[in-house]
């Protein structure tokens, strides 16, 4: 669709003087006043901002419509006759442009509210000889109700809209707006607006960690920030993950947990031990509670790649085991997880947490690192652990059992955490170029390690389908071709480890992590 | 893109009917839609209110003087778009004969719009001719409205022997009972015995009808105007049939 002009009008203008002042001057047809709202959606992370779009659903009395649009220049990417609100994933929108785009931004994240506006609009239409519309007008007013159910104007304005093919008449009216009623088009600022009125700010949140460190701050008030940061990653997404919105939000809080975990064990001479003790046991339990159903959210993610790579004629058999994975899914989240979250320890876990990152820093610290640079620190224990990456990877062999590709895939995360704690410290590109190199080589272990654990999930699924009379002769033929689809890729990725630990560990590589991270004399601290 | 051509040799067998009605429910469904009417006497621009002319005629498009781009233009209703008729579509034939591989330019003149709408309905002329067979070469899909009576029957078979003898193996057939009167026992007798090539004709039939007739009058889409009535759910339910089967094509192609 083409792109709008939008004209600011006076906060005191009335709409319905203006629009007769339009149509008398213009010779414009318009109708009566239509009364209707706009709900602006996107997800947690902000997705389709990040992408320049917004998602508008306008509900008025002939029904609603959702678009997708263009938030540089307004216009329409794609649209349809449809309510988002009834939709909680793209994936349940019909057919159409509109889902195949909200698909490809949104992946796994639903669609969450973000502001709904009132609005007030009345439509004005050029029309030629033959009733053709060859521009439309709209006088529209905006405002949000708040907390306490005040109504508040955000904008009146006028939009033209052009339409495709009439170009002219759309210029001759701008012309005419300018000349005549001294209108003069702005940059839309609805959006912004409106995220504002409400308290919210685009793109606030992000899974990825940026934490701005220098490198001769001191480790311990370093570290704490880094914490602070992950605590604060765990804190935005409990509601998500406590009413089960989409699995991200598990997944951002799992790995704001694992990295703390990560952090307090790695870098466990900066913090007294007993402190560190009693933490690493909580996170140790908060991790483990959140295990199971991020394992069922990963099953359900890739059951339609798994469907789709056994034979056709048993594909439908496959969708009980489906239906089981979400009724599991459900249990376990509403079962255990959700209430824990609720408790008493996860909630004791947060105060005290809380009350360990605000405490001043001591001034004669007892633990041995908390004192010195974090750059040096950095420096020491990521060289550490990615020596210790080095010795496990060489240590396996294609005979080597499974624990041990999974120790070396817990090693690797330990080393992909600290080079993402500390990357502000290192030249961006090195660091970056370091990560991309470990990357690979996790995405073989993790391949591997969702495969094993699948397989050995599978099994289990398949007793408690029996027990509970969902499992039929045909629903076992499709999950042993499951099986066999899982171990034909785990044994891939198994013949695939040997060659991308090769590359890891090429001498180009090792002179990368030699650059970055090996001790010099003077920062040897161990 | 799926390029549906609304093509019959014959004339007045409701081809721009389908085309119009059948675009305007593919937009409402969320589609970006384009109409373009290939036929010199414009009755679809007619009923989208848009003059039957185009900057520079037919001559400025097929001199690629002017791409189709920019000749389109938007109706009163969302996601669907027109590139109107021109008269000197009426010399279309003589303006290909000119034309390097004179076949295949229509095809090429619909290849930048690929990427920008999901449908494309050519409302076609009657006849068959060199711009037939431009019609041919472009569309995915031939949909045929066809009046049961026997010597439509004929056409039809004629058509399906000129797409089998060319080298149209791309192309995918779909006749469909247009302007069926249940009143006449020939066409009870033909619609309820279909066989043959008719049995890729979705089960969905266009009654003859007054509302549809009233588009002239109207000039709007009939589901604008008579959303209840039988010939508008007639319309509905065959977008219904036929959507899954297009979209089947594209994945195909």
């Amino acid at each position: 669709m083409q792109k709008p002009s939008i004209y600011p009008l006076l906060r005191a203008d009335k709409l319905d003087r203006w629009r007769h002042r339009l149509s008398n001057d213009l010779k414009l047809d318009s109708d009566a006043a239509q009364r209707c709202e706009v709900t602006y959606y996107d997800s947690f992370d902000w997705r389709l901002y990040a992408a320049g779009k917004s998602l508008q659903c306008l509900r008025g009395p002939h029904g609603a419509e959702t678009r997708l649009v263009d938030i540089s220049d307004q216009s329409v990417t794609a649209s349809l006759a449809v309510d988002v609100a009834d939709a909680r994933f793209a994936s349940s929108l019909p057919d159409s442009a509109l889902r195949a785009r909200l698909e490809r931004l949104l992946e796994m994240r639903t669609l969450l509210p973000l502001v709904t506006l009132k609005v007030v609009r009345y439509c004005l239409r050029q029309e030629d000889a033959e009733g053709k519309t060859r521009a439309r007008l709209y006088l529209e007013s905006f405002s949000r109700v708040d907390g306490t159910g005040k109504r508040r104007l955000l904008q009146k304005r006028l939009r033209l809209q052009p339409l495709r093919g009439y170009q002219k008449a759309a210029d001759g009216l701008r012309r005419k707006l300018a000349q005549r009623h001294q209108l003069e088009a702005i940059d839309d600022q609805l959006f912004a607006q409106a995220l504002t009125a409400a308290g919210k700010q685009a793109g606030d949140y992000s899974s990825s960690l940026a934490i701005d460190l220098q490198p001769g701050m001191r480790a311990d008030a370093a570290v704490r920030r880094v914490l602070s940061e992950l605590f604060a990653t765990m804190k935005a997404n409990e509601a998500g993950v406590i009413a089960d919105l989409d699995s991200e939000f598990l997944h951002d809080f799992r790995v704001a947990v694992r990295r703390t975990r990560s952090a307090l064990g790695e870098l466990k001479r900066v913090f007294p031990p007993a402190t560190l003790q009693r933490f690493r046991r909580e996170f140790a339990w908060l991790g483990s509670l959140t295990g199971n159903v991020r394992d069922l959210d990963v099953y359900l993610l890739k059951f339609d790649i798994y469907k789709n790579a056994i034979p056709a004629g048993l594909r439908e058999d496959l969708e009980p085991l489906r239906a089981f994975l979400h009724y599991k899914q459900h249990a376990e989240h509403t079962q255990q997880l959700a209430p824990q979250l609720r408790g008493s320890r996860y909630r004791k876990l947060k105060q005290q947490w809380q009350r360990f990152l605000d405490a001043p820093l001591a001034k004669r610290p007892t633990a041995r690192d908390a004192a010195k640079p974090v750059g040096l620190v950095a420096h020491h224990r990521t060289w550490r652990v990615y020596k210790r990456v080095l010795k496990e990877g060489a240590a396996i062999t294609p005979d080597s059992p499974h624990p041990e590709l999974h120790e070396l895939r817990k090693s690797c995360k330990r080393l992909r955490y600290l080079m993402e704690f500390f990357q502000s410290l290192y030249p961006p590109r090195g660091i970056r170029a370091a990560i991309k190199e470990l990357k690979q080589l996790q995405d073989n272990l993790g391949d591997f390690q969702d495969a094993d654990v699948q397989i050995g999930a599978l099994k289990g699924f398949a007793m408690e389908m029996r027990r509970r009379g969902e499992y039929t002769a045909a629903t076992g033929k499709a999950m042993d071709a499951l099986l066999a689809v899982l171990e034909s890729r785990l044994h891939r990725v198994r013949a695939e480890f040997e060659s991308r630990f090769e590359l890891f560990a090429s001498d180009t590589n090792r002179a990368r992590f030699k650059h970055l991270f090996h001790p010099r004399e003077e920062a040897d601290i161990a | 893109m799926i390029t549906v051509a609304c093509y019959n040799i014959k004339g007045g067998v409701g081809k721009t009917a389908a085309a119009v009605n059948l675009a305007y429910l593919a937009a409402q469904g969320g589609a970006n839609t384009l109409v373009w009417d290939l036929d010199p006497q414009g009755a679809a621009s007619f009923y989208f209110r848009i003059k039957p002319r185009i900057k520079g005629g037919s001559f400025s498009l097929f001199q690629r003087k002017r791409q189709l781009d920019d000749v389109i233009k938007a109706t009163d209703y969302p996601r669907l778009d027109l590139v109107p008729a021109d008269f000197s579509y009426r010399n279309m034939d003589l303006l290909l004969e000119q034309q390097r591989k004179p076949g295949t330019r229509l095809k090429k003149l619909i290849k930048p719009l690929r990427s920008e709408y999901h449908f494309l309905f050519l409302d076609c002329a009657p006849s068959i001719s060199l711009v037939s067979e431009n019609i041919f070469a472009a569309a995915d899909v031939l949909l045929v409205p066809t009046i049961p009576t026997t010597l439509s029957l004929r056409t039809l078979k004629q058509l399906h022997d000129f797409c089998a003898a060319g080298d149209y193996a791309h192309l995918t057939v779909i006749p469909f009972f247009s302007m069926v009167d249940r009143r006449k026992s020939l066409h009870r007798e033909i619609v309820d015995n279909r066989g043959g090539i008719l049995e890729a004709a979705p089960r969905t039939y266009i009654p003859y009808a007054s509302e549809v007739e009233q588009m002239g009058m109207r000039r709007a889409p009939l589901d604008t105007y008579a959303h209840a009535s039988w010939a508008a759910r007639a319309y509905r339910d065959m977008w219904q049939e036929l959507q899954p089967r297009l979209l089947a094509r594209r994945r195909a192609g």
